[in-house]
């Protein structure tokens, strides 16, 4: 951290002081390389072991090169109809949790009202609350319910508890984004005769952009990898992490180290895309949304 | 519409709740009070089960005699939360600052490990972590550590493991709001106060704390709960208080016990995340009334 | 994953085979070993045991499969859960069982068979509320162990069978199984695959082990796995103690939690993994553990070097029951669909692949001739030396079974 300050060179001082502006900036740089090889160091492996070719059931001692599982991703029975599940699901429900979440933050941060702090508080609740017990009564609220769609269990029911638990994680999200942030521009916006929805559109949402981008990037990931709340409202419906741990007993075959490499290339390749094509994009948004604010406001 | 919200401004605030507090009143708020209730019970599953409210020593008791769980929930949570810090702030640094075009990509990599399984992921840490495995397997041959060393099954492991699985949850949010410093100011501010590191400590790091808290809620308050990480990666003398709630409910079928839990988890969790505020001095800035 | 029988019989190969008819071992032992929680019948033994001497082999299977007469039509479809490895995969499509669609093909049934228990608590877990309020849980077959399973009938929230619509099963059923203290009219579960635990070791670190004694050794400290299995746990260290897990009273429950504590304190550090202990062997992060026999021979096949073995003082046998939960909307498909795998070449083929001990008479029979391997394995068809030196574990009731999971909860850090 103290290396991060450091490291805004200016081009003076002496050659010492040079010397250690350039070995901190150098630092950062070979922090954040070690960090990422942290982060990627089970992807890694996950990967190589999807070429491995087990002898027996498991996956968990080198034995040899294979490509058959990548030949095959799908070779397993009910793999793939689990992976297809789950992405729906993870979709779904990033989509749906992401847009609650981010108006309880708009409000929460935007506004004065009464129950605001009791709202506050009643945020970090469902990130308080044992798995387990949430699950459980989960499932026995759905049951005493008895009708659809609620029950039987179904996908449908997966996605109404990853959307409950993924809602607080988005406002805290959000929040940190929206803390501090000036409210003039907005103000100025409606001055400008814009109103609350062209506002909203036009000024608040790209500045609340990223955080919401950073929510929606999480809760992603919590609803693809959750195990707990969704075997007890998963009913017959089996999930990517549920054939995971099912398998688990003897042994993770090749094949779900594929489909865990492929998510993640894919996730990355899109995004590599789309860098490549976004600074030209995001100059032209910049543009329009000026030249479209002085046409409202004409 | 855009009228009917200018003559009702006092409703906006609560248009923008009712969805997303429905939801949570519905699917959350429902089967928590039916917890509750659970935890005032008394009885087994097979003689039957009756609510007292003279049974809310089930509280004291779970609490007294869970007490070494808890405490270690707090430490190793809080020691994860440090770390993930540490590790974080650089990292969330470098990308908002220095990411130029590859920010977002930056970003996803961060996270993008997170979309594949958890057991995958901590299958993996076990054949690095191993007594002979990629990590250690080298350095014994070599002499510097002694045969008997050991990483997995030790604290070290579960701190680390919890460490490894919450760290998006840490850099997001701190890169989400280190994102947002006007990079003028800071340039300013560097002239100020005439070293890089003085502007850091008064713009930077300030600006930054929205982002820090919650970042360290994100990350301490689901480590608390963790249960996971200590059962795959500790031994006996690791399980926190999630492994307990764990067993309590599904093993013992004990489920007045393990809603107490819950509940003095929930609470803790609550009085930690208002000290922290304070500590912190970003009551106005994001929690408002925490 | 690889349910190729000729890669697997490279590794089993290593392994001395013993010949003779293990079937009637089964039932020697049976009568042998005198079982609380398990009532057997006093004569059983010498005369149930399918003509001991009966060599004519694979000829012929002691029971011919008997065609049930379906007198409800069955169902389109059957909702069965199950635990991973426990059905055969088809040779020709990794994505279908083989066994699963010769019942499709003859009752027209698609069955939705889906591996989804890891755990015998975990499952149920998540289906209590239905079994509770008496709601279909979406399941019509499911698979437990012995105790969960007595727990499920004391509790009343499995359907009854009925013997009729399940004549392979009355014809074809072990002896040893039958008679059961908690399913006294013995129509509520039908056993699916029995497994042993005993010792699993890498003999490359440790040499022969033959003793339970190995478990309670300094010399391996650090590098031991217990089991999260309570029964398992405790009932191994029973033996190791010199009494009788099969009437386990709370002092003998006592009497092994100390033995532990005490390992513990002289400095053991054993861990205590649920499914994860064939990892820990194979990776070599412990050289011993209390370990199962179906999982151990997968293991071998990773790292040759693995033993399994049923020490002198004994191991504990334990066996997983299919069951149709209340509320079943196909509960007489069910039947037949249990009835189906009780047919001989059904179960031998089945067994081909799943690797624990089979309760089916005659399969044994029919893998002499087709999977000599298999059907040779002792761990899969036990020779009587080593049936007789099991136990099954005593059928707890609730109250004792609370006192013996808190106790054991406290070895493992969560009391």
């Amino acid at each position: 951290m103290t290396a991060s300050g450091m490291t805004m060179a200016r081009p003076k001082g002496t050659f010492s002081e040079r010397f250690v502006r350039f070995w901190n900036r150098y630092l950062l740089f070979i922090f954040t390389g070690l960090a990422i090889l942290y982060l990627m160091a089970p992807v890694i492996v996950i990967a190589l072991f999807s070429f491995n070719d087990p002898a027996g059931k498991s996956n968990f001692v080198w034995q040899g090169f294979t490509l058959d599982a990548w030949l095959d991703p799908f070779g397993v029975a009910g793999l793939q109809s689990a992976v297809a599940v789950s992405l729906g699901i993870a979709f779904a429900s990033t989509i749906i949790s992401t847009i609650l979440g981010t108006l309880i933050a708009l409000a929460i941060a935007r506004h004065v009202f009464r129950g605001r702090s009791a709202t506050n508080l009643f945020i970090f609740l469902p990130m308080a609350t044992p798995e387990i017990v949430l699950g459980a009564s989960l499932l026995t609220l759905f049951v005493a319910i008895g009708a659809p769609p609620f029950f039987p269990l179904s996908a449908g029911t997966i996605l109404i508890a990853h959307i409950m638990f993924s809602i607080s994680f988005v406002v805290v999200t959000v929040r940190a984004r929206l803390a501090g942030f000036p409210t003039h521009l907005e103000e100025a916006a409606m001055d400008l005769g814009a109103n609350e929805i062209t506002t909203f559109r036009k000024v608040t949402f790209p500045l609340i952009l990223p955080g919401v981008m950073a929510a929606a990037l999480l809760v992603f990931s919590l609803s693809i990898d959750d195990f707990v709340i969704t075997n007890f409202t998963a009913g017959g419906t089996v999930t990517f992490p549920m054939f995971i741990y099912a398998k688990a007993r003897i042994g993770i075959p090749p094949e779900v180290n594929v489909i865990g490499t492929i998510i993640f290339l894919t996730a990355v390749g899109l995004v590599a895309l789309s860098t490549v094509l976004s600074r030209r994009r995001t100059m032209r948004d910049e543009r329009l949304a000026r030249m479209q604010i002085a046409e409202d406001h004409k | 519409m855009g009228g009917f919200l200018r003559r009702h401004k006092h409703a906006v605030p609560y248009l923008l709740l009712a969805p997303g507090l429905l939801w949570l009143t519905v699917f959350y708020v429902l089967p928590g009070f039916q917890m509750f209730m659970t935890s005032l019970w008394s009885g087994t599953l097979e003689t039957g089960y009756e609510f007292a409210l003279s049974n809310v020593s089930n509280y004291t008791e779970a609490l007294t005699r869970f007490w070494p769980q808890f405490s270690r929930s707090i430490l190793y949570g809080a020691a994860a939360t440090a770390l993930t810090f540490a590790i974080s702030y650089p990292l969330a640094y470098t990308i908002a600052f220095r990411g130029g075009r590859y920010k977002n990509l930056l970003l996803f990599l961060v996270v993008a490990p997170f979309f594949t399984s958890f057991l995958l992921r901590t299958v993996s840490w076990t054949i690095i972590l191993g007594d002979t495995g990629i990590l250690l397997g080298p350095l014994k041959e070599i002499g510097v550590l002694p045969a008997e060393f050991q990483l997995l099954s030790t604290p070290i492991a579960v701190v680390a493991g919890i460490t490894y699985n919450f760290l998006p949850f840490m850099t997001l949010p701190i890169y989400v709001s280190l994102e947002k410093i006007d990079k003028r100011l800071v340039e300013a501010a560097e002239d100020l106060f005439a070293t890089s590191f003085g502007a850091f400590r008064r713009i930077t790091l300030p600006l930054s704390l929205p982002g820090i808290f919650a970042g360290s809620l994100l990350t301490f308050i689901p480590a608390m709960g963790d249960y996971v990480n200590a059962e795959l990666l500790g031994n006996t003398e690791t399980t926190m208080i999630g492994n307990v709630i764990q067993n309590q409910f599904l093993t013992q079928n004990n489920y007045p016990t393990a809603s107490a839990l819950s509940f003095i988890l929930m609470a803790g969790i609550l009085i930690a995340v208002a000290v922290y505020a304070r500590l912190l001095g970003t009551d106005e800035l994001t929690a408002g009334g925490v | 994953m690889n349910p190729d029988p000729e890669t697997r019989g490279r590794g089993l190969s290593r392994r001395h085979f013993i010949q003779g008819s293990s079937l009637a071992g089964f039932a020697v032992f049976l009568a042998a070993c005198g079982r609380a929680g398990i009532s057997n019948a006093p004569s059983a033994a010498p005369s149930a045991a399918p003509t001991a001497g009966s060599t004519s082999g694979a000829s012929v299977a002691p029971s011919a499969a008997v065609e049930p007469t379906p007198k409800p039509t069955t169902s389109a479809e059957l909702n069965w859960a199950n635990w991973t490895y426990y059905m055969d995969i088809d040779p020709d499509d990794s994505n279908k069982f083989k066994t699963l669609e010769d019942f499709k093909a003859e009752y027209g049934t698609t069955v939705n068979y889906q591996e989804v228990i890891d755990d015998n608590d975990g499952f149920i877990g998540t289906i209590r509320p239905q079994l509770q309020f008496g709601q279909d849980t979406g399941w019509d077959l499911i698979v437990v162990t012995d105790w969960m399973a007595a727990r499920l009938i004391r509790l009343g929230w499995v359907e009854q069978m009925d013997p009729g619509n399940m004549p392979n099963v009355v014809a074809n059923l072990q002896d040893v199984y039958k008679d059961v203290a908690w399913d006294p009219t013995n129509d509520h579960h039908v056993p699916w695959q029995s497994g042993m635990t005993g010792l699993g070791y890498d003999h490359k670190k440790t040499g022969d082990l033959t003793s339970l004694n190995a478990l309670f050794d300094l010399k391996y400290k650090g590098s031991i796995v217990y089991l999260t299995e309570m029964r398992d746990t405790l009932g191994l260290t029973m033996l190791k103690l010199g009494l009788e897990p099969s009437t386990a009273t709370t002092e003998d429950c006592d009497a092994a939690v100390a033995e532990i504590k005490r390992a513990q304190d002289e400095g053991m550090r054993a861990v205590f993994k649920g499914n994860k202990y064939a990892e820990f062997l194979k990776s070599g992060n412990a050289v011993l553990s209390m370990a199962w026999s179906g999982d151990m021979i997968q293991a071998l096949l990773d790292k040759p070097s693995l033993r399994f073995t049923i020490a002198d003082e004994g191991g504990m046998l334990w066996t997983d029951n299919v069951m149709i939960p209340n509320g079943s909307q196909h509960a007489y498909t069910a039947q037949v669909m249990i009835d189906f795998c009780y047919r001989p070449e059904i179960a031998a083929q089945i067994e081909a692949y799943v690797n624990y001990i089979c309760p089916v008479k005659g399969a044994d029979q029919i893998l002499l001739a087709e999977n000599p391997d298999i059907a040779n394995n002792p761990l899969i068809f036990p020779p009587p030396e080593i049936l007789a030196r099991l136990h099954i574990f005593n059928g707890l009731d609730e109250a004792a079974e609370k006192y013996f999971n808190d106790k054991f909860s406290t070895l493992t850090g969560l009391g």
